[in-house]
């Protein structure tokens, strides 16, 4: 699954029409859902990214499953000012480094697959920077790119994601020098990257698949029947699923038969303990 | 995406030469500037098996202490006063049984460029005796010379300095990286070895026993004190024969009257990293046999003593018993 995060519509509608993304009834925050994918748009600012991302995370991952969920990441895509002009209008660059302006932190994504972007740091500010600003000296800036959202964004999505799940993708949209803000222009710039973004999209779902387990879904099946006749604490359940584990791993062959302790019914805990005893030493010793 | 292709700068380790120098190696790389190391290193929830497929460089300056004294759980082949540094953290290669995963939350390899800072640290405390000192201990110096050629540093370092003896533990077969330098007596060159089945397996990226023999050879013939550590013995089936058959193979290579010393280690590891490590590891037997822990904390096979004692009347036939440790 890919979540995506952006701050307004513009920069949203050219995704929801390529990935036909249906609008959710989200009383909070437009929120579209696809195949696949689902898209908040946050609006604008470091707290609002940050709210909004928290949000759709918070609401779709159950504990535990942001390691076990197919390909699952979190990518926030905006335009964003350049003071120096090194990258044409419309040139996406995928952050590295996104730095607070304000807390003066440092957040850095895990970038571990090929792809097609210009890579660049991105340094979130509270308010709109202008270039007189910064030629001026009223603002002093170290990164490569402007914007508003990354690093409440990016704080936000690694209180649950690992960092080469979380992306930053700012396309460059003026060089600070906004006069009227043009909303088809911005919608145009991210369009323009759409193609390379699916192609990034597919590695970085490569990349975030889980690893198979060893055991089948059928010993799966098995062990879970095993827990509840047998009236398994958690505790007991985890080890016993380790021991099934370790079992294969150190043995190469599939679990053997444990249907005679399922049909096992036992009444109370203490009787379930003993036939765990009698299942550890099949697993373990065999 | 390519081993080191980003490089993480720490502001102030810039100006270093040793970061000038592993930069000037990785001309393509894509140069981060950071902070603290840790702002990279210690990232929450980071990913140490995806991260070992695409290991990042981190060039950083180490505060003190630079020296720690040496664990209980490791060998001190009798030596006073041993301890260990850690001018590198994390190893080029990938072993399955590797305590790096369970220590480290990152598999990035964070090279100290103050260098010179170690050494004075180890000359003060060279002030109050004589001093064993292993550097190549949360790493393998030796594969890391054609990176940044501190096993080289340490080895010119040691032949300058009275009292002070240091291994130099590795599992390449980079000999070559260093058979320029004049054999020191302060330096133990050590070598780990496995038998090839399980070098194949479980110790990924590391050079093949054979290469690993080779190089040892050349280190004898040019006059280096080797080491041979026998560590991890790992359970594998049929372990009586292969561990016998390796030892055969080893010693019909090695001259076993011209080897210094050797150590014995089976398996073993503290109850945390096991636990943490073999969560991470499903994807290997080498933590999957039944253990058991004892007292302290370190988790070991059940019948490790058997394995130990086997293994050690099988080099006995090869080394004197004052020349094994462990
Ligand atoms: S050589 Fe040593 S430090 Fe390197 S991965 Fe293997 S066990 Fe770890």
């Amino acid at each position: 699954m890919i979540y995506i995060v952006t701050a307004l519509p513009c920069e949203s509608s050219p995704f929801v029409e390529k990935y036909h993304l249906k609008r959710d009834g989200c009383r909070y925050f437009p929120l579209y859902r696809g195949d696949g994918m689902s898209l908040i748009v946050s609006g604008v600012g470091k707290m609002a990214s940050a709210i909004a991302t928290t949000y759709l995370l918070a609401q779709n991952l159950k504990p535990g499953q942001a390691e076990e969920e197919e390909g699952l990441a979190i990518i926030n895509i905006g335009v964003c000012g350049a003071f120096h002009q090194r990258h044409p209008i419309g040139t996406p660059v995928l952050i590295h480094k996104v730095m607070d302006h304000e807390t003066g932190k440092q957040y850095f994504p895990d970038i571990l697959i090929e792809h097609p972007f210009k890579e660049g740091s991105v340094e979130t500010h509270n308010n709109v920077v202008r270039r007189e600003d910064v030629l001026s000296g009223r603002v002093e800036l170290q990164a490569d790119l402007v914007d508003m959202e990354a690093s409440g964004f990016f704080q936000a999505a690694s209180r649950f994601l690992a960092p080469h799940q979380i992306y930053v993708i700012k396309v460059v949209g003026d060089y600070l020098d906004v006069v009227d803000f043009d909303r088809q222009r911005v919608a145009q710039c991210i369009s323009d990257t759409l193609d390379a973004v699916e192609g990034f999209i597919k590695q970085v779902e490569g990349l975030c698949r889980a690893e198979g387990d060893v055991l089948t879904q059928d010993e799966r099946r098995q062990l879970e029947a095993a827990k509840e006749s047998l009236r398994l604490t958690v505790t007991q359940g985890h080890q016993l699923m380790d021991m099934a584990r370790r079992y294969k791993l150190r043995t190469g062959r599939p679990l053997p038969d444990l249907s005679e302790f399922i049909q096992t019914d036992v009444k109370v805990k203490a009787e379930g303990k003993k036939v765990l005893e009698r299942i550890r030493r099949l697993l373990l010793y065999e | 995406m390519s081993k080191f292709s980003h490089i993480y700068i720490e502001e102030r380790a810039a100006i270093y030469p040793v970061a000038q120098q592993v930069l000037s190696r990785f001309p393509g790389s894509t140069r981060v500037m950071i902070r603290h190391y840790k702002d990279v290193f210690n990232r929450p929830r980071q990913d140490f098996r995806r991260q070992k497929a695409s290991t990042k460089l981190i060039l950083a300056v180490k505060p003190e202490p630079f020296l720690y004294p040496g664990p209980e759980v490791c060998e001190d082949f009798g030596s006073q006063n041993f301890y260990y540094t850690s001018p590198v953290l994390n190893c080029i290669y990938d072993c399955d049984y590797c305590y790096l995963q369970g220590l480290y939350t990152s598999a990035n390899i964070v090279i100290f460029v103050n260098i010179e800072e170690f050494f004075k640290a180890v000359d003060r405390q060279l002030e109050s005796g004589p001093l064993y000192l292993c550097p190549s201990y949360d790493t393998d110096l030796l594969a890391l010379e054609g990176i940044v050629p501190y096993a080289s540093r340490w080895i010119e370092f040691a032949g300058t300095r009275q009292g002070l003896r240091i291994e130099l533990r590795s599992k390449s077969a980079n000999y070559g990286a260093i058979a320029h330098l004049k054999p020191v007596e302060q330096v133990i060159l050590a070598w780990s070895l496995s038998p090839s089945e399980v070098a194949r397996r479980c110790e990924r990226l590391a050079p093949p026993l054979k290469a690993r023999l080779k190089a040892i050879m050349s280190a004898l013939q040019d006059g280096w004190q080797v080491r041979l550590c026998f560590e991890p013995l790992l359970k594998v089936y049929n372990w009586e024969q292969v561990y016998r058959e390796f030892l055969d193979e080893v010693f019909s290579v090695i001259p076993a009257g011209r080897v210094l010393d050797a150590n014995i280690g089976v398996f073993r590891m503290s109850k945390e990293q096991f636990k943490r490590i073999s969560k991470l590891r499903s994807d290997t037997d080498v933590f999957a046999f039944p253990m058991v822990c004892h007292e302290g904390g370190v988790v070991t096979y059940e019948d490790e003593k058997e394995l130990r004692d086997f293994f050690y009347r099988q080099l006995n036939k090869y080394l004197p018993k004052e020349k094994i440790y462990g």
